[in-house]
């Protein structure tokens, strides 16, 4: 069964409307319903947000959060048997918040849109946590409804009738 | 859509108190073929395989969404995979003191594990030793067929031959024409697709109809043209039109995404030894199927030498039993088939059966592969997704160095395999920099716009390249194990920096910018294409098996697999493994019904 690009939109016109262009938005992250089963609700928040930063909604699909990212992390985390890991990801997001204090004098979620935007941006630079929070953030999105039918329209994965897609190369 | 799935044949009952014709150990693509082409002339045949008879439909599940399954595909907790780096940094056995509850080769890591973690052998019961190799192994039903890539493709002359071309190593001893109607049989028994090219050095099969080439490689096509070089479409052993004489196995729909998990088809209409030969083997009523054998030892008669059975465990009560057979037929790969001839030791055969030659376990060779290429189309930048991957492969360059010119650096040569277009994921999107909006824009405007392709070279067969058994090691059934004494040479390494610079200069005559090369060689045994061990040859003296893989020194045991092989040539091997096996098979059958025997 294909869901088709109009029907994802219709059903997550909500997450659409809503997010990160208030300034509102961070304050009451909406993503974080459901108890996480890993992370303590100020992480999740946290990695709700920045993920949604590196995949953000645009005018043509929606972004890392409605496609719960977070929460698909949250998920491999809990069920981890890599104690090292975990703790990786728990010291990764602790910096991202350091950081901000640092620079800012207050955590990642309660800085402007612009600052936040310049902490990833010198995050990134680094090369560290940010490309491993990046390739599950990465991971978590284009393997989900949103990522695969919406974002990238992919048309396969069906059985097709005749010939299939492609030219005729003699 | 519904496909009506004909179930597989009942398990039966083994008699293991009679002695049957043939016993075969092992059921990929060779011993598949030898239990299909016996049975049909009407021997009776008994076949272990080492490993469980899958529900492999439910393995497979070729068809979920990433988004269907709890970890988007990946294996539960406490697997793991072997990485490039541990293959490189670390020495076999590579699960030694693993904490991980099951350690899988370098194929578990690919997304998609899940769909393969019954299917791959955990590393931690089956551990080898020596050099550094990163050997791959299913223990199933079907074996390797099950995950396999699909190329199928024809050895020719300048491969039989290459000797008299080149003076290196042996010629074999067959030539295509002898191998050609088996080549033949096999294509239409079970099915192939491709596009006739007319090239003496890559035969053409008799094909399906092929799958289609794209935007970007039908412009790759194009320009190799302008040099004689040819870039032809995936040469897939998928049946397209579909197998009247199969009701096991349904015609390609072009459902796609056949590569973003470790392969397998769920509708069969890739080959896999299953169904394309076991099942109708089966229901000739002259073919039982034993799963769950492990075999380690081949029993000889103490008079006359000959082979006389197969000692094996059961892997699930670790029981022991014999299988009686007028004819033992090895086929349990390369490597394994080797680790069998030098298990069975006795009197009459010290060194290991068949090996009065001393070239079991010698040379080995393979196929070498990792370096590559890639390349941006700016046409297809910013433009509608297309489905491109509605096919069982992208396309193949066959071999073009060492033809008629002589390469300074190295001999014989390699082919390409490559794609071009839009997948289920964007495999670009990590090299993709930056995060946010435009991050997210160009992941989507270049998904589709890339090409790909990564060589496969010929690894010249040396004597001192082998597999011995390790003294000491044993694997979890109390089985010796195979040590490794394997590495690449200086013939490959120079061969690889020809294939990413030939690579570059073919996708920048085509006016594809090159974004991305790869010039690593990637471990020994990353092709998974082990060949050698027991090659054929008319001098017992120098070669384990004669034309018919018939041993020298026992005329009732044969070896249909890899081991065969005198030299790797550059292209894939599963097809010309059933040809030789279809061809050694009926020879037995003929002389099994004369008596000779």
């Amino acid at each position: 069964m294909t869901v088709t690009r109009r029907e994802m939109l219709a059903t997550t016109a909500a997450a659409l409307a809503a997010p990160l262009v208030t300034p509102g938005a961070a304050k009451a992250p909406q993503a974080a319903s459901v108890a996480p089963k890993f992370f303590t609700a100020p992480e999740f928040a946290l990695l709700d947000e920045l993920s949604e930063l590196i995949i953000p909604t645009d005018e043509h699909s929606p972004g890392a959060r409605a496609a719960g990212v977070a929460a698909y992390i949250d998920g491999r985390m809990a069920e981890s048997l890599e104690p090292d890991w975990q703790a990786s990801w728990r010291a990764g997001l602790a910096a991202v918040d350091g950081l901000s204090r640092e620079r800012h004098g207050k955590p990642f979620l309660e800085a402007t849109p612009d600052q936040r935007v310049a902490l990833l941006t010198e995050l990134a630079a680094q090369d560290g946590f940010f490309r491993e929070l990046k390739s599950w953030t990465v991971r978590g999105y284009y393997t989900s409804k949103i990522g695969i039918h919406v974002d990238q329209e992919y048309k396969g994965n069906v059985y097709q009738r005749g010939e299939f897609a492609g030219y005729d190369a003699t | 859509m519904t496909l009506v799935r004909v179930a597989p044949p009942l398990s039966q009952d083994v008699d293991l108190s009679k002695t049957y014709d043939a016993v075969i150990v092992g059921s990929g693509a060779a011993g598949g073929m030898a239990a299909h082409v016996l049975t049909s002339r009407g021997l009776k045949v008994l076949m272990l395989e080492a490993g469980k008879k899958l529900p492999i439909e439910q393995e497979l599940r070729s068809m979920q969404w990433p988004y269907d399954h709890p970890r988007r595909g990946d294996a539960p907790p406490g697997s793991h995979h072997l990485s490039f780096n541990e293959y490189t940094i670390r020495k076999p056995p590579y699960a030694k003191g693993a904490a991980f509850k099951h350690v899988y080769s370098y194929v578990g890591g690919w997304s998609g594990s899940d769909y393969v973690k019954n299917i791959l052998v955990d590393e931690k019961d089956h551990p080898y030793t020596g050099t550094n190799y990163a050997w791959v192994r299913a223990r199933c039903l079907g074996g390797k067929t099950n995950i396999w890539g699909r190329l199928a493709l024809r050895l020719s002359d300048y491969d039989f031959k290459a000797k008299s071309h080149d003076g290196y190593g042996e010629d074999w001893p067959i030539s295509y024409a002898d191998v050609e109607p088996y080549y033949d049989k096999v294509d239409l028994y079970l099915g192939i697709s491709g596009v006739k090219e007319n090239l003496p050095h890559l035969p053409d099969s008799q094909f399906q109809r092929p799958s289609k080439l794209n935007f970007g490689e039908v412009k790759l096509r194009q320009s190799l043209k302008k040099t004689g070089q040819v870039l032809t479409p995936y040469r897939a052993g998928v049946t397209t039109d579909g197998l009247k004489h199969n009701r096991y196995r349904s015609k390609c729909y072009g459902r796609g995404a056949c590569d973003r998990r470790p392969g397998g088809c769920d509708i069969h209409a890739v080959f896999d030894s299953p169904t394309g030969l076991i099942y109708p083997a089966m229901d000739t009523g002259n073919l039982t199927v034993r799963p769950n054998s492990i075999a380690h030892e081949v029993l000889v008669d103490k008079n006359t030498g000959r082979a006389r059975g197969v000692a094996f465990l059961d892997s699930a009560t670790r029981k022991s039993y014999e299988a009686k057979a007028k004819v033992v037929i090895l086929a349990a790969s390369t490597l394994e088939s080797a680790r069998l001839l030098l298990l069975s030791r006795s009197p009459q055969h010290p060194n290991g059966l068949g090996n009065s030659s001393g070239h079991v376990g010698h040379n080995f060779c393979e196929h070498v592969m990792g370096p590559g290429v890639t390349g941006l189309i700016k046409e297809l930048v910013g433009k509608p997704h297309t489905l491109d991957d509605g096919r069982p492969g992208g396309f193949y360059i066959p071999r073009f160095r060492n033809l008629k010119d002589r390469q300074p650096g190295f001999i014989r040569g390699y082919g390409y395999e490559g794609n071009s277009g839009h997948s289920m994921f964007p495999a670009h999107v990590m090299d993709t920099p930056g995060f946010g909006g435009p991050f997210k824009k160009a992941v989507r405007d270049h998904a589709g716009a890339f090409i790909s392709m990564g060589a496969f070279g010929e690894v010249l067969p040396r004597y001192e390249s082998h597999v011995d058994l390790d003294p000491a090691v044993k694997d979890a059934w109390g089985i010796p194990v195979l040590r490794f004494h394997y590495q690449f040479s200086d013939n490959e390494r120079k061969m690889a920096e020809d294939m990413v610079a030939t690579g570059r200069e073919m996708l920048e005559a085509a006016g594809i910018e090159v974004v991305g090369t790869d010039d690593k060689v990637l471990t020994e045994g990353w092709s998974i294409h082990e060949l050698g061990t027991a090659r054929m040859g008319n001098d017992p003296k120098t070669s384990v098996l004669n034309q018919f893989q018939q041993s020298h020194d026992v005329p009732n045991l044969l070896v249909v697999d890899g081991s065969s092989h005198v030299s790797a040539s550059c292209q894939n091997p599963t097809w010309t493994i059933m040809a030789l096996a279809w061809r050694s098979c009926e020879h037995l059958a003929d002389e099994f019904r004369k008596g000779n025997v």
